[in-house]
């Protein structure tokens, strides 16, 4: 027989133990411990030749299958005069066996409901109503490390909630006419001439100097810049009388 | 005056995921709090059946705005939601033992699962899925464990009256297979 399933498979001993019943077709209300010991110690025996680790839980419960065994050989003693009733321990196994079964069981149902709800989203409070609400009394704030990972958390939800969804960075694209409006804005009513530099200072990078020399000839073919160069190639410019 | 569905159903709208309790819709509108359920089932209804894709909730007493089921691929694809907060099998099975037996203590629910439970019953508590409530009178005092309403919202449950009913196989009556009765 060869074991196709890993400890990691199972949520703990008692799940184990359920999956051995199924596999052997055993009938829980009828249990055969014995059965179940050595299909018990078998499996762990194959994960530990498999190098796996098995947690605790798992040998504190063949412990006590192997006890329950190992009394069933010495003869039974009817000694309840001292008081204390214990429990059989089959009958305390199967009871464990059923009940673990129980929530096994309706756990699934419960992380199907929670699937559910995933689903469904919400949105967080009218941001202006947070304004209105009275101020926090800070002397009168109670509430344990758990309060306060929740939150941390929900502070942290609402920060990256904050931030826009994707960032684009552009160039703001500048026409000639916006360059033509710019420079009427800047050297308006000037009488003395002014030098292209002063229309290159009033420029933020190289593509707006461009356009700015491009709007600098537009006013002049429109004659409402005269234009003058000196000998050390610089650029005059005056306002016209057009 | 604007009618009593129309004003529940703009501060639904306002408040957004904290919702509302049926109490304080009552308060708000100056009605009964059976007006005020009836108002609500009625909106409720009105969300349900028409061409709507949003309905309104109530859990744990809370009752909100939600997107319907059908709109959740889109706002996956909108808000490039992949991250599911998935909740493992071990916390399931935990949750269950705590929300049908509380209030319990961690030496019970280990008792239940057979497995240690000291970091998951951590993990539930940063969560706000559990919470501790007092102390135990047994020996050590231990601390007693409860659902919180996180609980009862993240499934989809009005109170813990509306958890499913736990399958029940302490019949001992026959001797018929317990895997054949369950399935």
């Amino acid at each position: 027989m060869t074991f196709t399933v890993t400890i990691n498979d199972f949520e703990g001993p008692l799940d184990l133990m359920l999956d051995l019943i199924r596999k052997n077709n055993m009938d829980l209300f009828e249990l055969d411990i014995t059965l179940l010991t050595t299909q018990y110690a078998a499996f762990l025996h194959q994960m530990e030749e498999m190098h796996l680790e098995i947690a605790s839980e798992y040998l504190s419960e063949l412990a006590g299958l192997i006890e329950y065994k190992s009394r069933r050989l010495l003869p039974k003693e009817k000694a309840i005069l001292d008081g204390e009733y214990e429990e059989d321990p089959k009958d305390r196994l199967v009871r464990r066996l059923l009940e673990y079964q129980q929530f096994k069981e309706i756990s699934e149902t419960l992380g199907e409901r929670y699937r559910e709800r995933l689903q469904q989203l919400s949105r967080p409070m009218e941001a202006i109503s947070q304004q209105w609400l009275s101020s926090i009394d800070f002397n009168n704030i109670s509430g344990s490390v758990y309060d306060l990972t929740k939150a941390m958390g929900k502070a942290l939800d609402r920060y990256v909630a904050s931030l826009p969804l994707a960032v684009r960075v552009t160039k703001p694209e500048r026409s000639v006419d916006d360059c033509i409006y710019k420079i009427r804005q800047h050297f308006d009513g000037f009488s003395r001439a002014f030098s292209f530099d002063e229309v290159l200072d009033t420029c933020i990078d190289l593509e707006e100097g461009i356009v700015s020399f491009l709007a600098v000839l537009d006013l002049i073919r429109v004659n409402l810049l005269v234009y003058t160069m000196d000998k050390d190639d610089r650029i005059w410019l005056k306002w016209g009388n057009a | 005056m604007p009618d009593l569905s129309a004003l529940l159903e703009g501060l639904l709208f306002l408040v957004g995921e904290e919702g509302l309790a049926l109490t304080q819709i009552a308060q708000l509108l100056d009605i009964t709090v059976i007006e005020a359920q009836q108002l609500l089932e009625d909106l409720i209804a009105s969300y349900q059946q028409g061409s709507h894709g949003v309905e309104i909730v109530g859990y744990g007493d809370r009752y909100k705005f939600v997107s319907k089921a059908f709109i959740h691929p889109l706002a996956q694809k909108l808000f490039d939601l992949d991250r599911q907060r998935a909740l493992s099998h071990s916390a399931l099975e935990t949750l269950a033992i705590i929300a049908y037996k509380q209030p319990i203590t961690r030496a019970e629910i280990e008792e239940i699962r057979g497995v240690s439970c000291d970091v998951m019953l951590r993990k539930l508590m940063a969560r706000g899925l559990v919470e501790e409530r007092t102390r135990s009178k047994a020996a050590g005092r231990p601390i007693l464990y409860g659902v919180t309403e996180e609980f009862l919202d993240v499934f989809k449950l009005a109170s813990l009256t509306d958890l499913p009913q736990l399958p029940d196989y302490h019949d001992n009556s026959d001797n018929e297979d317990l895997y054949e009765r369950s399935l």
